[in-house]
């Protein structure tokens, strides 16, 4: 029996005169999620039907399609011819054996000769009429069967309700570059950008030969896991390692961690707008460690000269962020035991709340300009 | 690239590997089948067993199991003996070992108990025989350090174990010694265990010495294959290898024991004393040299000589990760976290040249001060 999937949106029926827009990115995300997959992608008002595609990818299909944004829900359906014989046939199938249910009906094609409510009645009493341990409740059944008859004499038979990753058609909401490290934290923030609809490009800072390869073989992986709901990433390695030696000889020991993310973001904004993405992303969640604190973030924050930060994390728990991460699948990797910022240089006591006065006084020590430049010089690109 | 890891492998030996080869192509029929040509291999394994017992063990005493590493080796006798009372080893033993070890003590099996070492890093014997009382079902203890390579003398050792208690089963972890040391195994010592890969053999074959009166237990259950201790076809082509590769290396053992001792020396001395302490004992093995290169961390050591093309270790596996990141073998020493940071491990092979080592003093020398400098 021939199946199909039906997709149906999430907050795109919102849209009003750019709703052409939303459906060309949403569709282009379909295609490329189930690129190498032999099928047709059909528009019809308010859901798309996946078509002509062979049994055996169906369960692939479903794991692709759960990582698109944009989609509420999707079914794999039966398409039969619209007589209620063929329907009864298909229903069998799809229907439990036991339990509550209903029949719900939709005509779309109006030449059909039942009406909606005559279609339910018909089916649920034929139903119940093979199994004996069905009820009926149509206010709060254990399941539905769904029909949906359609133009050109076929009609759609299906049970399952699948949820999708709701959210917003990625690109459709311009362009983000998320720093990325090998903690939990940062790629449930990009996760969180893409979902409304965010193009996320990740840009990981490095300390080799201070971290070891295997660190960023695990950034590699985090990347991929974020590239596979943003159709595609771009992932930008950047040493730090002079960076932090130069601090090192020549800086207050428990500034180093203030006057290295000051340095990550000039890099991130400069590179950002290189790339033309229109704002910085970060994993900082509000008083979670030392240089998340609002003092923190002030002094890191106040070298961005030109774009946004966006800091989805900054009012969740750590306990929030975690189940997030095991929902989208970066947790496992997230914790592998790989130090991915340079522990060698970590005070003893970072400063909690360190002082802009302080901060600037410190940095007039170093050559930023030349240490900026240097760091832009050791940038890898990998394509994900 | 200068390759001075060979603790951690060793390159497979390459004339071994071709006269095997028709194990692969031609006589590749599984040694349990009943026509001749599964039947002969039979007998192939049977003298492979001889051949590979013989250099370290009286063979009207011991026999010979293969198995898939050093790691099953170790894990079939300590599970298959350390099943009641209690249970010794010591601090300065292999994961392999140590692991298991610490995994009956959480079961409940048996009551584990671990030896203190000397600083060189060798087992305080003293020490571990006052551990060892009636109810010791087991003991274990390395032969040669895989990280400090100090050897133990097990020999020794086994004979005192046994005058505090005949039934207690001795065991070692022979994969640092055998192909490298000039031994024989005395009677006392009831199992011992062996790797192929690295004295130039492959991955994937191992050896258990054992006691021939001794009823080792099976732990793995099947087809009854090593007269039924250890069942699984065997990995013939592994095997083969695996005795000519032996035979090159007991052919040369004592001269290559002394050429590397020589080498040690010159490595040792040549090191810059303002950043490596060596670790250690002058009576280690020469096949393996700790030393520190106390308040710099060894990996970052292990990545900068790697760029340069040493290929070094640091000794110990969990290096990257931060709980675990001191070696638990160097802070049994006695050493400080400093020192056990600084770690790092260069292990020689027969194949080691002296051209090797002037070369890697000189880049772990210069990598060393630089990082030094950078540091500080």
């Amino acid at each position: 029996m021939k199946k199909v999937i039906i997709i149906r949106y999430a907050e795109l029926f919102l849209k009003g005169k750019n709703r052409g827009f939303f459906e060309k990115a949403f569709e282009a995300n379909i295609q490329r999620a189930l690129k190498g997959i032999e099928h047709e992608l059909l528009r019809q008002s308010g859901r798309y039907l996946v078509v002509n595609f062979a049994e055996e990818v169906i369960d692939e299909m479903i794991v692709r399609l759960k990582k698109v944004f944009g989609i509420h829900t999707f079914s794999v359906a039966y398409e039969t011819d619209a007589n209620m014989d063929a329907i009864f046939a298909v229903a069998k199938t799809v229907c439990k054996q036991e339990g509550s249910f209903k029949v719900a009906s939709h005509r779309g094609d109006k030449k059909f000769p039942l009406t909606s409510i005559e279609i339910s009645k018909e089916l649920g009493g034929r139903l119940l009429s093979v199994y004996h341990n069905l009820t009926v409740d149509v206010h709060n059944p254990s399941f539905t069967v769904n029909v949906d008859i359609r133009e050109g004499g076929k009609a759609l038979v299906f049970s399952e309700f699948i949820e999708g990753a709701n959210g917003m058609p990625v690109g459709t909401a311009g362009k983000g570059l998320l720093l990325i490290s090998g903690g939990i934290d940062s790629p449930v923030a990009g996760y969180m950008m893409a979902k409304r609809g965010m193009n996320v490009e990740c840009l990981h800072f490095h300390s080799y030969p201070y971290t070891n390869m295997q660190a960023k073989e695990k950034v590699v992986e985090l990347a991929t896991t974020i590239a596979s709901y943003s159709c595609g990433t771009k992932l930008y390695t950047v040493s730090v390692t002079h960076i932090q030696e130069e601090i090192h000889k020549k800086c207050r020991p428990e500034l180093m961690i203030t006057l290295l993310r000051r340095f990550m973001f000039r890099i991130a904004e400069r590179h950002a707008l290189h790339i033309s993405a229109q704002c910085l992303i970060t994993g900082e969640s509000l008083g979670q460690v030392a240089s998340q604190t609002i003092e923190g973030m002030t002094s890191s924050n106040s070298v961005v000269e030109k774009l946004p930060v966006l800091r989805p994390l900054v009012g969740f728990d750590k306990n929030e962020i975690i189940d997030r991460s095991v929902k989208i699948g970066t947790y496992e990797t997230s914790i592998l035991p790989y130090e991915d910022c340079c522990t060698v240089f970590l005070p003893d006591f970072p400063a909690i709340r360190p002082k802009l006065k302080d901060i600037l006084m410190e940095e007039r020590k170093l050559d930023v300009e030349g240490l900026i430049k240097t760091a832009f010089e050791s940038m890898e690109k990998i394509e994900l | 690239m200068i390759y001075l890891d060979n603790a951690a492998t060793t390159k497979p030996c390459e004339n071994a590997v071709r006269a095997t080869e028709k194990y692969l192509f031609e006589k590749y029929y599984n040694p349990s089948a009943l026509y001749t040509e599964g039947h002969e291999l039979q007998s192939e394994l049977k003298k492979a067993r001889s051949a590979l017992l013989s250099f370290v063990a009286n063979e009207n005493d011991f026999e010979w199991i293969f198995t898939s590493c050093g790691t099953e080796s170790d894990n079939q006798a300590i599970f298959g003996f350390a099943k009641r009372g209690n249970a010794v080893t010591t601090m300065g033993e292999h994961s392999a070992v140590f692991t298991p070890f610490t995994e009956l003590k959480n079961r409940g099996v048996v009551d584990a108990r671990f030896a203190p070492l000397l600083p060189d890093g060798r087992v305080n014997v003293e020490k571990l025989l006052a551990l060892v009382d009636e109810k010791t079902s087991f003991v274990s203890v390395i032969h040669v350090n895989n990280e400090t390579g100090a050897i133990n003398d097990i020999n020794e050792i086994a004979k005192l174990v046994k005058k505090k208690n005949p039934r207690t089963i001795f065991h070692s972890d022979g994969v640092q010694a055998y192909g490298k040391l000039p031994f024989k195994l005395a009677k006392e010592v009831d199992l011992y265990s062996v790797s192929a890969h690295k004295i130039g053999g492959l991955k994937g074959v191992g050896g258990l010495i054992k006691r021939k009166s001794l009823a080792l237990p099976a732990y793995l259950l099947g087809g009854g294959q090593e007269n039924g201790r250890r069942s699984g076809t065997e990995n013939v082509f592994g095997i083969m290898q695996f005795v000519l590769a032996t035979n090159e290396k007991f052919s040369t053992l004592k001269a290559d024991f002394e050429r590397l001792q020589a080498y040690k020396k010159k490595f040792t001395e040549g090191l810059d004393k303002n950043v490596y302490t060596v670790l250690s004992g002058e009576t280690a093995s020469p096949y393996i040299v700790s030393v520190s290169a106390v308040g710099l961390r060894g990996e970052i050591l292990l990545h900068l000589a790697n760029d340069k093309g040493v290929i070094v270790g640091t000794g110990s596996a969990c290096s990257s990760n931060a709980k675990n990141r001191y070696s638990r073998v160097i802070l049994a020493c006695g050493h400080d976290e400093k020192t056990a940071d600084g770690v790092l491990r260069i292990s020689f092979s027969s194949l080691t040249t002296v051209d090797e080592v002037e070369k890697a003093i000189e880049i772990l020398n210069e990598i060393g001060r630089d990082l030094k400098k950078r540091m500080n």
